[in-house]
């Protein structure tokens, strides 16, 4: 009997010490995933007060971060002719005002191959001041990731967590990240080929 | 028990005495004495007042401390010393911030190797804001072109100058990786490079001899060695910075990506992640689990760079 209390004693202490052990390396940093996996608690990155005030124009995104809320720049501002409706109206135009009136600039390369877009797939046919998606629901120009979302559902989760699209300026504060459209041109979404900003010299020089 | 009292008393005794005589405070105040005494030589002579008080100030920097060892009164001290150098050597006005770093913060860093473009637009970022030398041309980060398939960047091209992107090549891009486990803080014999409890492995210029130690000890290409006189045109300096950051460096001392600390500890993003056009570059705290960072190393396909060492760095990989 004796016996069986030494030993489970002695089993209680080896646990009791390997506990501790584990216990001061985690105290002490530990790796980098420990760390990781420890901290649970959300931090508090509107305390850091430098990373409030962007100057940028901001709306609220209909869309939730992290069960928050976040806010994506605003569009509307940077559409050189907005509103739409003002020249879309059922004013008769002359012919010698079409070239100034149609959009003969844009250039659409969106869509697979030669199954390019047509205007009315994104614009409303209507209401020439919003957008619209598949179902013809209305989407105002500063949520167009409502849109986007559509078909670029893989883009639109990943950027929703943070995976793709950038932070406006600041990793702290208020969540302000970059519209689809701030970065891509709604009418021709790919990246183009160009020179590098700057260069590099050889490593072993 | 009165005998055990008296050898505290003595051991406290002889501890301060060694504490107030060491041999650096000795030379100090040799020197300052010394220094005194010649400038009473030659006050009366053509020194100006400019210059001797340049070389008041180059004295007093001369036997400060390391950074690490420093109260916060020395360390504001030796900013404004350095700030007020900067003004008499180059009529530069700069600020030099000592910001600590934030409680319940550590910086992590993801590049997205799908995404980048290899526009070099995060190189020419980095090099405006830390005042890199224009000179010798000196880059904290490097973007290697690779054949799609390949992982490690020595079998990339890190030179290439055409239009990008290249058909069936993709960009990576190396810098400081601010290893926990980092092989170059062990390698210092100075103990000038450090880890800081934000993460950032950080060098103290003045405190570095250049041995480059560091550099032989780097697995990643992360550091950086000043062989001469950094330049940087006076227009183009940031004149924002950081004792442990972007300050000017000078011939013989190691750099190396700080994760723009000047920036980061005010809650900005740094200079190559707000740069990048196509946001391959994800930064945040780690420890924070709402923060972006932590959102691509639950959800992506994440991998670090030769993690085999054990270096445990604090920069991940990331593929859409």
């Amino acid at each position: 009997m004796k016996k069986i209390f030494l030993s489970s004693g002695l089993l209680f202490l080896m646990l009791g010490t390997v506990f501790l052990s584990a216990q001061t390396v985690m105290a002490s940093g530990g790796s980098v995933i420990d760390r990781i996996h420890a901290a649970d608690k959300p931090f508090d990155s509107m305390g850091i007060e430098s990373a409030h005030h962007l100057p940028v124009k901001t709306v609220l995104a209909q869309e939730s971060y992290q069960g928050g809320t976040f806010k994506v720049l605003a569009r509307k501002d940077s559409i050189t002719r907005f509103r739409c409706s003002v020249c879309h109206t059922d004013k008769k135009v002359l012919v010698s005002d079409g070239a100034l009136f149609t959009h003969g600039d844009i250039v659409i390369n969106h869509g697979r191959g030669n199954d390019r877009l047509a205007c009315i797939e994104c614009h409303d046919e209507k209401n020439r001041d919003f957008l619209s998606d598949a179902e013809g629901k209305q989407i105002d120009f500063d949520h167009s990731y409502q849109l986007c979302g559509q078909c670029h559902f893989r883009q639109k989760r990943d950027w929703l967590g943070g995976a793709h699209g950038k932070r406006e300026a600041y990793w702290a504060g208020e969540r302000v990240v970059r519209n689809c459209t701030s970065c891509h041109s709604p009418h021709s979404p790919a990246f183009e080929t160009k020179m590098p900003a700057t260069y590099s010299l050889p490593l072993d020089k | 028990m009165n005998s055990s009292g008296k050898k505290e008393d003595e051991m406290k005794v002889t501890d301060i005495l060694e504490k107030k005589s060491t041999r650096r405070s000795f030379v100090k105040n040799l020197s300052i004495a010394a220094a005194a005494g010649s400038a009473g030589l030659v006050t009366g002579g053509c020194v100006s007042l400019g210059k001797s008080e340049e070389m008041g100030l180059k004295w007093e920097e001369y036997f400060k401390s390391n950074y690490r060892l420093m109260t916060q009164e020395e360390k504001d001290e030796t900013v404004a010393r350095l700030v007020r150098l900067a003004k008499i050597q180059n009529d530069a006005d700069i600020q030099i911030s000592n910001q600590e770093p934030r409680e319940n913060v550590l910086y992590g860093y993801a590049f997205n190797i799908s995404r980048c473009k290899g526009y070099m637009d995060c190189v020419e970022a980095c090099v405006k804001e830390n005042n890199l030398d224009r000179k010798a041309k000196t880059q904290y980060i490097r973007l290697f072109e690779m054949d799609s398939g390949q992982l490690d960047p020595t079998s990339g091209d890190g030179k290439y100058f055409h239009e990008v992107p290249v058909e069936g090549k993709f960009y990576m891009g190396v810098q400081c990786f601010h290893c926990e486990n980092a092989p170059c803080i062990k390698a210092c014999p100075t103990k000038a490079t450090w880890r800081e409890p934000d993460g950032i492995v950080v060098v103290d210029y003045d405190w570095c001899i250049g041995c480059r130690y560091c550099l032989a000890a780097c697995p990643y290409w992360g550091r950086r060695f000043n062989w001469g006189e950094p330049e940087v045109p006076k227009e183009e300096m940031n004149t924002k910075q950081h004792y442990l950051g972007n300050r000017m460096r000078m011939k013989g001392v190691m750099e190396k990506c700080t994760f723009c600390v000047q920036r980061t500890r005010q809650g900005k993003l740094p200079a190559c992640a707000e740069a990048c056009p196509t946001g391959s570059r994800v930064f945040g705290n780690l420890l924070d689990p709402n923060s972006e960072i932590r959102y691509v190393l639950k959800n992506k396909k994440v991998f670090r760079f030769k993690e085999e060492l054990g270096t445990d760095p604090k920069f991940w990989y990331f593929i859409d």
